[in-house]
């Protein structure tokens, strides 16, 4: 499985695909977080940046993982099945590699506020649960790419609108009174702007529905590949 | 290997491409795939290589190695040969120097630093061909392996069919350019008419005569020819 992550991972980088997201990602950067946040609540406010990137990133990271997983042509797909030697390694492999890609585009987005958060004497579980937010979101994200990759829907252009609808969809949902299928969004931000403690309070419930979401979606999303050959 | 009923269609509600396939494949068995374009032989091939999951039935005892090489090899990758073969023998979890070694058998080591995009046909065959064999497989599975070859490795590849054949390998191959035909004990299935079966190469070939009567005869003739066991049909109006 690891072999088949990597052999996708350097597919990717080697395509410059990974450019597109990483471009994205060092403009906003540049032009929004190298800004940092300034005036008596500066603490507070850099803990609050975690929760704003984990929210800009999620589109971004299914972006990300629907163009990794879209890298191989199909053909190559059934080669590696091939020679494969489990049947769900190749499925697995291709979540393994998209969520590690996500995982070094939200290190890239995270160096700045982190340093920032440090250097402001953020609270350091803060911090820490704002780092392990975004470690969430970046699976949930990936796996939203994934439903959406060529394997799943053929054609690109419904792909890219489900890839659109999906992301808007999901903050559309965290709105209503059915919030609790979404990904917690809107909670994560109001948490990480009602200050430091609000946070790490409010961190575990969000963890915990991040994490059942995200189970739910990966499960289905390993339990239908039977029917997609 | 064991195909018991096996049915197969690409949508649900389609019209299935094959059904009702029952068939044995032995270990150590070179088996020719034959049928005309578009009678489902690739579809066929990717069936026993694992590739599709029958839409009906069941295939039992496919082991566990197993080499596929497609009809045309995907050379739309950022790889060089090197790299390429390197990754896929770390997925069929053999060693590096599988790849120098098959790579001399087939006659690219020139090409081994060449990216896969700049490959011609037939050496993008052989990649195709190389990667199915790196691990030694007991099944190899190989659609149309002759085409765009260049003559040195298509007189070579028959041969290598029958030595991995002597070691236990089941070889399934569909040939159009017939190059495995010398080889001895070849089994042959036909693709036709939506299922699998073997041919029958005693059975004299079948040709169609065109008969023109008169057609207050065509009654008579038609009755007849079918008495004396030929298969009429007329033609549609």
């Amino acid at each position: 499985m690891i072999a088949i992550a990597r052999f996708q991972a350097a597919a990717y980088v080697r395509s410059l695909r990974v450019l597109h997201p990483l471009i994205v990602v060092v403009l906003v950067v540049a032009l929004v977080l190298a800004q940092g946040p300034g005036g008596p609540d500066a603490a507070a406010l850099a803990v609050g940046t975690f929760g704003d990137v984990a929210a800009f990133m999620f589109p971004v990271w299914a972006w990300a993982a629907r163009a990794l997983l879209d890298t191989q042509p199909d053909e190559q797909r059934a080669l590696t099945a091939a020679a494969a030697r489990h049947r769900w390694a190749p499925v697995w492999a291709g979540l393994l590699a998209a969520y590690g890609v996500n995982l070094c585009l939200g290190l890239v987005t995270l160096a700045v506020p982190l340093v920032q958060a440090v250097s402001l004497g953020s609270p350091g579980r803060a911090v820490a649960a704002g780092l392990a937010l975004n470690a969430l979101v970046a699976a949930a994200g990936t796996l939203l790419g994934a439903w959406t990759s060529r394997a799943v829907l053929p054609s690109p252009g419904v792909s890219l609108l489900a890839l659109l609808g999906g992301a808007s969809a999901l903050v559309l949902l965290g709105l209503g009174p059915l919030s609790a299928v979404s990904v917690p969004m809107i909670e994560w931000l109001r948490a990480v702007h009602d200050g430091p403690e609000t946070f790490v309070a409010d961190f575990p419930g969000i963890a915990v529905h991040l994490a059942v979401w995200t189970a739910l979606v990966g499960a289905a999303y390993v339990a239908t590949d039977r029917f997609r050959s | 290997m064991l195909f018991e009923g096996v049915a197969f269609r690409y949508r649900r509600r389609g019209p299935w491409i094959l059904k009702d396939v029952d068939l044995a494949l032995e270990a150590g068995r070179i088996v020719e795939v034959t049928g005309r374009n578009g009678a489902g032989k690739s579809t066929f091939l990717r069936l026993v290589a694992g590739l599709r999951r029958p839409g009906k039935g069941s295939v039992r005892g496919r082991p566990d190695r197993v080499g596929y090489a497609p009809e045309r090899f995907p050379v739309d990758q950022p790889f060089t040969v090197r790299s390429y073969l390197a990754h896929m023998a770390s997925i069929r979890g053999c060693g590096a120097d599988s790849v120098g070694v098959w790579a001399e058998r087939l006659g690219f080591e020139r090409l081994l630093d060449v990216r896969l995009p700049e490959l011609s046909k037939g050496s993008a065959q052989k990649v195709g061909i190389a990667q199915a064999l790196l691990d030694g497989p007991e099944l190899l599975v190989l659609d149309e392996p002759f085409a765009g070859l260049d003559a040195a490795t298509r007189d070579a590849l028959p041969g290598l069919i029958g030595d991995l054949a002597a070691g236990g390998t089941t070889v399934v191959v569909s040939d159009h350019q017939r190059c495995i035909e010398p080889l001895p004990d070849v089994e042959r299935l036909r693709v036709a008419d939506g299922t699998v079966g073997a041919l029958d190469v005693t059975a004299p070939a079948s040709a169609i005569l065109e008969v023109v009567v008169p057609e207050e005869e065509i009654d008579t003739v038609e009755a007849k020819l079918r008495a004396d066991g030929y298969r009429v049909r007329r033609p549609a109006r």
